[in-house]
């Protein structure tokens, strides 16, 4: 589709104008746009490191910063925690329906068979070319009461979990359930939002796709629209879990 | 456009002032948002505080200094990730921009979370006239909405509302019983708004920022309607004003850190999303279109004025407004167009027409309590004066009357200050002709013009019982009588 507006052109020439500069004027580059990919990359390993040496301090300032937010932290978990923990959150919400992403951190932890023992309908919302197919697992989406999803990163800093756009995961079981599971592996705890993004960028410089989404969540949806008095849960989910796997 | 009643300011600042239940929604300004911020910098330390801020400075002084270069890197990369980025001059463009797209997908029902460029465009309006049924989802802004009235505040729209009267509009709009319970009123948003954001076609997105580098929108919410309006429905439509590019994503950091914590005074919001174009094909869900509208609508104005240009670094955080004496006391309509506050005394009268806002620029002050709360350090403070010189040039026959006044007192007190005797002898008679008036230490009226106009809605302080001067001259006794 065309541009509906203005040309580009017609209107980046009128802001020169009110610069009172030319076209083509060379613009001085700050630090961070003239960075090489190579000096990136350094800049990653080093952090890589340093990131390593400190996982259990990583860990500690995370589920502070979390809870914090209003995340309920579970730490550390196992695979048979990660079960228990389901438990008592499928019995707290007398919900047993359930939906997942189709994330890497499920083939390593696989849940499936052990909520189904525990009475649980778990659907897995994986990608689908089939429009019919789309609009049903939409609708398992809106039905259930929980939503799992992995994390791509957590930060320490913020207290918050990272979920990087890509196939199989889908951005609305985080959002649209009311009762948002994450499962963080420590190794994927960064310190700091400068982490996050020297990694995006990174990645992004080395030529591959930014993705349509990237996704910060921290705690549970809030609102203090009506005499600046917070409520949690407006939109999106009211509980959060954090679970910090071993 | 949305309409512009900043004519009326004086008028409406009064019956603000007047108005019981807007008080009691405007008490909780200072004490609300600005003491949680206070809270938050003091959590983080004022030295990181400032480090943050002259970092975030630094980047929007040198994004504007080269608007027109990070605006053609945005559009390429926003391109390259399969969106499309359309330049609206004014409203009229911006509008006509979304009614092709409306008209050329069909569109029924459009989802919107908070965007104050579509309130300056009056969008809600061309598109109900197009046949959409538009929601606002901010809890905030759906109040607002369903009340038929505009924002008072950037960040927290339905501010000059009290519980009850959400109560009621709930009542009267939706037909349910009256339930003044804040949470439950929340949860009423919800249930309802839940089915239109999976039925929209459209979802209609503001911008905290753009990404150059990446070509990437940011948005920073709470309530997670932001998530929806951007994820469910199949077009998305990010609209905002051509300030709001930044570089890198680097530079997103610093903001993240600034922008919540003035804002409300928290850490992080519960989600910042950055969205780069639509879905792509092996995405699970997600628009399947991405149009970004980028808007000037008076902003050039700004721009091409070096006095005014830093105007353009606002983030729209509200912390000018949480602090600012004027707005706690006359709140944001009052202003009479979308942006209230010390910054929209600014933006206003640009965005709008100067000669009908000539009141904004004179709404403060100049306490400079905004300039020390903006996380960018704009100078708000100088900018109001320089609007107040244009305003009062010799050619503008703006506040004449009052030129004169001023002049006559101006040389009273010169006279007054050269010769101390006059003045002793004055004040010696003004601390005894006040006795009669006063009442609890102040004096809180007096019929004799000028000061009847002053003491209408202010108290006059008491005249104290000792002189500056006496008191001076009676340490001076005290510390020879101890030294000697």
């Amino acid at each position: 589709m065309k541009n509906l507006g203005t040309p580009k052109d017609i209107f980046l020439e009128s802001i020169r104008d009110c610069l009172g500069k030319n076209e083509g004027q060379p613009v001085i580059q700050r630090g961070n746009l003239s960075q090489s990919t190579w000096e990136l990359q350094q800049l990653s390993e080093d952090l890589r490191l340093s990131l390593n040496k400190d996982i259990d301090g990583l860990t500690t300032k995370l589920s502070a910063t979390a809870e914090a937010r209003g995340w309920n932290v579970h730490h550390p978990v196992n695979m048979e925690g990660i079960l228990d923990v389901i438990s008592e959150i499928t019995k707290k919400w007398g919900s047993t329906d359930i939906t997942r992403t189709d994330q890497e951190v499920f083939y390593e932890y696989s849940i499936d068979s052990g909520l189904s023992n525990l009475g649980c309908k778990i659907t897995t919302i994986a990608r689908t070319d089939l429009q019919e197919d789309r609009i049903r697992l939409r609708e398992d989406i809106i039905s259930s009461g929980i939503g799992i999803t992995g994390a791509d990163y957590a930060v320490a800093e913020t207290g918050s979990v990272v979920i990087l756009p890509r196939k199989g995961l889908s951005r609305l079981v985080s959002v649209v359930p009311p009762v948002h599971i994450a499962l963080v592996r420590k190794q994927d705890i960064l310190r700091s939002l400068d982490d996050v993004f020297l990694l995006r960028r990174l990645d992004y410089h080395l030529g591959n796709d930014m993705g349509s989404y990237l996704n910060f969540i921290t705690g549970p949806s809030r609102t203090a629209d009506i005499e600046q008095t917070i409520v949690i849960g407006v939109h999106g989910p009211k509980e959060v879990h954090m679970l910090l796997l071993d | 456009m949305a309409e512009i009643k900043t004519k009326n300011f004086l008028a409406s600042s009064q019956m603000a002032i007047k108005d019981p239940q807007l008080r009691q929604a405007l008490e909780k300004v200072g004490t609300g948002f600005d003491g949680a911020r206070r809270e938050a910098i003091e959590e983080i330390s004022e030295a990181k505080w400032e480090e943050w801020r002259l970092k975030a400075r630094e980047i929007k002084e040198h994004t504007i200094e080269n608007l027109d270069y990070y605006l053609d890197m945005l559009y390429t990369n926003v391109t390259k990730a399969g969106g499309h980025v359309h330049f609206a001059r004014d409203d009229n463009e911006a509008n006509a921009i979304v009614s092709k797209l409306v008209e050329a997908n069909n569109i029924q029902i459009a989802t919107k979370s908070k965007s104050m460029v579509s309130e300056e465009l009056g969008l809600n309006g061309v598109l109900e006239s197009l046949g959409v049924d538009v929601y606002e989802t901010d809890l905030g802004e759906y109040i607002i909405q369903l009340a038929g009235e505009t924002p008072s505040h950037l960040v927290a729209p339905a501010l000059h509302k009290t519980k009850g009267q959400v109560a009621s509009l709930f009542q009267d709009k939706l037909g349910i019983p009256y339930n003044e319970d804040i949470e439950a009123m929340a949860k009423t948003a919800r249930e309802i708004l839940r089915d239109k954001f999976l039925n929209a076609d459209l979802g209609i997105s503001g911008a905290n920022f753009l990404v150059a580098e990446t070509g990437s929108l940011v948005i920073i919410t709470n309530e997670g309607n932001g998530r929806l309006c951007t994820s469910a429905p199949r077009i998305h439509i990010g609209i905002t004003g051509m300030e709001k590019v930044i570089p890198s994503l680097e530079d997103l950091a610093t903001f993240l850190r600034l922008l919540p914590r003035s804002a409300t005074g928290q850490r992080l919001t519960s989600y910042v999303s950055i969205v780069t174009g639509p879905r792509r094909v092996t995405d699970e869900d997600g628009p399947e279109q991405f149009h970004l509208i980028i808007v000037d609508n008076g902003r050039s104005k700004m721009l091409a004025d070096p006095k005014l240009r830093e105007a353009l670094y606002c983030i729209r955080c509200g912390a000018c407004l949480n602090i600012c004496p004027v707005y706690q006391k006359v709140g944001g309509h009052a202003y009479g167009w979308v942006y209230p506050g010390p910054i929209g005394s600014i933006v206003t009268p640009n965005l709008t027409v100067l000669q009908n806002a000539k009141d904004l620029p004179f709404a403060s002050s100049l306490c400079g309590a905004c300039r020390e709360a903006c996380p960018i350090k704009i100078n708000i403070p100088r900018m109001l004066l320089n609007l107040r010189e244009e305003l009062v040039q010799p050619n503008s026959n703006a506040n004449s009357t009052s030129k004169f006044s001023e002049d006559i007192a101006a040389k009273s007190y010169t006279k007054l200050m050269k010769h101390p005797g006059i003045l002793k002898l004055g004040t010696m008679i003004l601390t005894g002709l006040q006795k009669p008036f006063l009442k609890g230490g102040v004096i809180s009226s007096v019929p004799i013009p000028p000061l009847s106009i002053w003491t209408r809605s202010r108290d006059l302080p008491k005249l104290p019982d000792k002189t500056f001067h006496q008191i001076w001259k009676d340490s001076l006794k005290d510390n020879q009588d101890n030294n000697g």
